[in-house]
Parts: structure tokens; sequence; C-alpha cells
């Protein structure tokens, strides 16, 4: 069975899913700033420290301030472009990056109030997380599929010149 | 990258030199040559113009990125792939180091530019820490 997720020859990338999954990208990606806004401890994940020795806590603390901001911007934003573009039959490029980035946030997020780990057994579906759980596997495999049409557009040798 | 969050240069501060503030008086108890004013004079936060908190050492910042439970191996690759220009090749050999590994360094350099490959990580949701080397 091909992929539900390509890209056209016009440069745009189809993703086929219901509109049921559509509608619960689109809650979920409604939801996440808010949470991120308040500093819920499960968005926690989403700011990784830079410095995480306890002898570089001042070089953390300068790092948080510089970066925060448009960390806490640059995940808002693509979660934006999700819920906007949740129901799109088609989608550009920065829009496919921007659903590659929010359904990444989404999956940290659950993932961390989950305490997922790896090869983690299916969970028995009478426990209360069954359902999330099916969520955040969903999630996975969405952003596996998204990975695999991105992967395909990258030299494999790399680019000579290094890091952009 | 649409921001620039580290085009900025933390100024050098006197503790950040060996030494400490020590440093200021070896230098006021070399001879000034005549007609110059003596360093002691100089205020210390001029400092910053002329040396940088890179040259307290050379040794190179070493960016890593952690394991964690979360992110697909396929991601991480394309990630590291992404961001930096590595051949598929590199790119796997170093995504398996931090799955068999716990971690494994993906670049290094001066600190700002670990610095900035870090954040370009937590943009894209990688558990990435930077440490100086040696």
């Amino acid at each position: 069975m091909s992929s539900p997720i390509r890209r056209r020859r016009d440069g745009r990338y189809v993703i086929r899913l219901d509109a049921n999954a559509r509608t619960v990208l689109a809650d979920l990606a409604r939801q996440l700033p808010e949470a991120i806004g308040s500093r819920d401890p499960m968005v926690r994940r989403l700011f990784p420290p830079a410095y995480p020795g306890v002898e570089l806590a001042g070089a953390e603390q300068e790092y948080r301030e510089l970066v925060d901001t448009a960390l806490v911007n640059h995940h808002t934003q693509a979660l934006g472009v999700l819920v906007a573009t949740a129901r799109a039959d088609t989608l550009s490029e920065a829009e496919f990056h921007s659903w590659l980035d929010a359904i990444g946030s989404l999956r940290l997020v659950l993932g961390t109030r989950l305490d997922v780990h790896e090869d983690m057994e299916p969970l028995d579906p009478e426990d209360p997380m069954a359902a999330e759980y099916g969520l955040f596997l969903f999630l996975g495999e969405l952003q596996y599929l998204m990975v695999e049409v991105l992967a395909d557009e990258l030299p494999v040798d790399g680019r000579p010149e290094g890091p952009l | 990258m649409n921001v620039r969050p580290l085009k900025r240069r933390r100024r050098a501060r006197v503790d950040d030199l060996p030494g400490g503030g020590a440093v200021a008086g070896e230098r006021s108890a070399r001879p000034a040559p005549a007609g110059v004013v003596p360093p002691d004079t100089v205020p210390l936060g001029d400092l910053s113009t002329i040396l940088d908190e890179d040259t307290a050492t050379d040794l190179p910042w070493l960016v890593i990125v952690w394991n964690d439970p979360i992110n697909l191996m396929s991601y991480v690759t394309f990630v590291l792939q992404k961001l930096f220009g590595y051949s598929k090749e590199k790119a796997t050999t170093l995504m398996l180091d931090v799955h068999h590994k716990g971690r494994a360094v993906v670049s290094s350099g001066s600190r700002e530019r670990a610095e900035l490959d870090v954040y370009r990580l937590h943009e894209h949701g990688l558990w990435a820490t930077m440490e100086q080397s040696g």
C-alpha cells in the first residue's frame, strides 16, 4: 500500500487523513500553546537544558533568557499553522515543516505525560491512559511517514558545504 | 532559521579570566612605558574590548545529543542530516551511537557556535547539551 503522505510534482504535500483524525490534530494543537504559556510542568521537555551541570547554572540561566521566548514562539507558530491547515487538501513546504514541528511537540508532551520508554508494550485497553497512548502512537506513525518523505529529498551524501 | 538569538557576545568579565581579578594586579606590576597610562587605571570593564570569553581556554565545546525514549530514530537521523549537512551514513552512525551508547557528540566548535547548534537541536525537539572538551 502506498504511503498516505507524498510530495506532488508541483512541490505541494498531500496527507491522506480522515476528517476525524484532522479534528483530533487541530484540537490537540489548539490546546498546547496554553500549556506552554502557563509553563505546565508537562511541557518542560520542549525546553531542555543547554548546560546541565550545576557548575554552569549561570550559563544555563543566560541561555534560557536568550532563547526561551524564541523557542516558545517557534513552537507556538508551528502549532498555529497545524490548527489553521488541519483540513487543507494540500500543504506548502513551509506548512508541511510546521506540521512536523507541531506533531513533534505534541509527541514530546504526550510522551512525557505518559512516561513512555523504549520497547513499551501496548497499554491494556482498560488502562485509563490507553486512549492517550493510542494518540501518541498515531502521532508517531504520522511523524514517521512525514520524515520518510522529507528524508528522500535530502542528498544522501550530505551537503559538501557543511552546516547551513 | 528566522531568529538569531545568539547574535550577541557576552561581555567578558574579570571573573572569567584565569586567576580572576588578580590579572589587573599583574598587569599593573609591569612598568608602563613612559607616556602611557598605567594599565591599573584602565576601568576593568574595558577589558571586554580586548578579551573575549574564549581566550580563557581554546578547548572546543562539544554538542551532545542524548538518547530519549520519545523521538523516533528516523527523525533524529533526519534532523542531523538537515541541520549539519551530514551524509545519511554519518547521521545514521551518530543516531545509532545516541541510541546504543546513550549520547553522541554531533558537532563542536566555539562556545557561540555550539550554543547555536544546541538551540537549533532544541527547536527540533532533540535533547541536546553542550560541554567543554578536556
